[in-house]
């Protein structure tokens, strides 16, 4: 080290730096912790379906003892097709078309088999957001693209899994296991094998979809050719997504948009436990900022005399600001890289635990710049600091 | 704008603001048009409170608060900037404060350096040659701080020598040594001074500088 510098760093209170250290890798620690918990767990409640968009409505009628007790339908008639028709909000709507058959799914994982009843339903393509390419069947085919509920996914690998022993299964793995698919009809005279295709998890529909064209023709070969049913499910597409008139609407005629009510209640609370979370960490890292700044001008102010002295012999006033911009610059990327060391473990603890319940991870990068900007914005004060302090120094 | 040479240093009206309620005082420095040339030798004679750390420390651009106008050459002293104000320090205008300013915890030898490897002026053995002449380099490991005031006296001297200058300001450079000491000082001053061409302006109250051939003003 420089003679100057030595000079100039006798004076420094290790003690007051590895307080600053301290306070400052937990503020942003907190800061970058919070916010990472949040960008990764927020796709579980936060809709952002790829395959429908919230333009797009699912609307049932409740289900109540009566329309168990077959005193009401709990499809809809065409008479309530056409009058929601006629609401203003109401752009494009279609029923949901269900399979006449039976459909039975095994998987097997691992050498153990799970097999199951299974039912199907379609909507037109329109209302499906998937390259078209992707969801095709053509007759003859033996693959059948699906669309399924990720509630399913959870109740697998929670349901399940944990309890028959199975191995968890994340998205990814699951779309890459063929589900083979036996479909036969009513009366056992005709039965198929196809297998299933998982294209993607919806968190709206809480269904398994099938293209209405594969629908269409199954019905023909498997079904008993019954008269048609009324759909129990309408998808709607509005104009004005959020409008009062809708929520008006459903309750007037006891029917309910299936969803996220609960989804959003979920989501409003982890926003605002977030919020919470990241105002700590905030006033933390602001009062870290207060300590190291309050340290840097004491100890400048200790060595005034000394920088008095350098300068007039002629020191350059960056040489005299060196040692005490090391300190702000080591003490606060110290800290950073200490919070970025326990946002990694803390992440590797959490993110298996919530992938399983269906997360898709965000960006590993965007938040260790956030830090990394605050500790710049704190680095970049405490400079302009030492610059006046220095300057302060120059004339007695 | 840096300088390569400063040829002369010009003082016009200058006056230091306390002054100026008091009553006035015939002097060959204030409120006059005074210039002091590369070169040449002066000697500013006072009584204490007369002003001259504050005109050295006017002249170094430490402090500020005069009247009138300080010129290097054609340059108005009070627009040099602080980076060009470190330059001049360093290239054109060496100075010995009547304070010392030596750092009391560092030795003899490296308060010397602390000059010296910032301008790279001389070799160790100059450097120890000019503290054999002064009679002082069997302190040179020793703390200023413990040393006396005329030792301390003498390392200052040789730090100020320590850099090439147009300019030497000494501020009661001999005020604590004896004849002799002084004698070897003003040499060791006057061969540096005539080795670069500088002009040496040397206060005093009572002790002068024994420097031959100067021109003595009275502040």
């Amino acid at each position: 080290m420089q003679l100057s510098s030595k000079l100039l760093c006798k004076n420094i209170s290790t003690a007051r730096i590895i307080v600053f250290l301290l306070s400052n890798f937990l503020g942003l620690a907190i800061v970058m912790g919070g916010l990472q918990f949040y960008l990764d767990a927020k796709s579980i409640w936060e809709e952002d379906d790829s395959f429908i968009s919230t333009d797009y409505l699912v609307v049932n009628k409740k289900v109540t003892s009566e329309n168990i007790l077959g005193q009401s339908s709990v499809g809809f008639n065409e008479e309530e097709i056409s009058e929601l028709k006629k609401q203003n909000w109401v752009g494009d709507l279609s029923g949901f078309e269900t399979a006449d058959y039976h459909i039975n799914a095994s998987l097997e994982t691992a050498g153990k088999g799970v097999s199951t009843a299974m039912f199907f339903e379609a909507i037109p393509d329109e209302f499906i957001d998937v390259p078209s390419s992707q969801w095709q069947w053509k007759e003859g085919s033996r693959e059948i693209p699906l669309i399924i509920s990720k509630d399913y996914l959870t109740l697998y690998n929670f349901g399940f899994a944990s309890s028959a022993g199975l191995p968890k299964l994340s998205e990814g793995l699951m779309s890459g296991i063929p589900l083979r698919l036996s479909l036969s009809s009513e009366d056992g005279s005709r039965c198929e094998e196809f297998y299933g295709r998982i294209v993607g998890y919806s968190n709206r529909l809480n269904t398994i979809l099938v293209p209405l064209e594969f629908m269409r023709w199954s019905n023909v070969a498997f079904g008993i050719g019954e008269v048609k049913k009324e759909p129990s499910r309408m998808i709607v597409k509005t104009t004005s997504p959020g409008d009062v008139a809708i929520e008006q609407y459903m309750n007037d005629h006891d029917w309910e948009i299936a969803g996220d009510k609960r989804n959003a209640a979920a989501s409003f609370m982890l926003k605002v436990v977030v919020g919470i979370v990241l105002a700590i960490g905030v006033v933390i890292t602001v009062l870290s900022f207060f300590i190291l700044l309050l340290s840097i001008s004491l100890l400048m102010e200790k060595n005034r005399g000394k920088m008095h002295s350098l300068l007039m012999l002629g020191y350059r006033l960056k040489a005299v600001e060196m040692p005490f911009r090391m300190i702000v610059v080591c003490a606060s990327l110290g800290a950073w890289v200490l919070a970025l060391a326990s946002l990694i473990l803390m992440r590797g603890a959490y993110l298996t635990q919530i992938e399983g319940l269906g997360a898709e991870p965000a960006q590993a990068w965007l938040v260790p710049l956030v830090g990394l900007g605050l500790t710049l914005l704190v680095i970049g004060c405490n400079l302009l600091a030492v610059k006046k302090r220095a300057f302060a120094a120059y004339y007695k | 704008m840096e300088l390569k040479h400063i040829e002369t240093i010009r003082l016009e009206g200058m006056l230091p603001r306390v002054f100026l309620s008091d009553p006035h005082r015939a002097s060959d420095v204030w409120l006059t048009n005074l210039t002091f040339c590369r070169g040449e030798r002066y000697l500013i004679e006072a009584e204490s409170g007369a002003g001259k750390s504050s005109l050295c420390a006017y002249i170094y651009g430490s402090r500020r608060d005069y009247e009138g106008k300080l010129y290097f050459n054609s340059q108005d002293a009070s627009s040099i900037l602080v980076p060009n104000r470190q330059a001049i320090r360093r290239n054109n205008i060496a100075y010995l404060p009547q304070e010392l300013d030596l750092f009391p915890e560092l030795t003899a030898w490296e308060n010397i350096q602390l000059k010296n490897s910032l301008t790279n002026h001389f070799t160790f053995q100059q450097i120890e040659n000019m503290m054999e002449r002064l009679g002082i380099s069997f302190r040179r490991d020793f703390p200023a701080g413990k040393m006396s005031i005329g030792q301390q006296q003498r390392v200052a001297i040789i730090r100020s020598l320590c850099q090439p200058f147009d300019f030497i300001l000494l501020d009661e450079p001999v005020s604590h040594l004896d004849e002799d000491n002084n004698r070897i000082a003003a040499m060791l001053i006057s061969e540096e001074a005539e080795r670069n061409g500088a002009g040496i302006i040397s206060t005093s109250v009572g002790n002068p500088l024994l420097l031959t051939d100067a021109q003595r003003l009275k502040l």
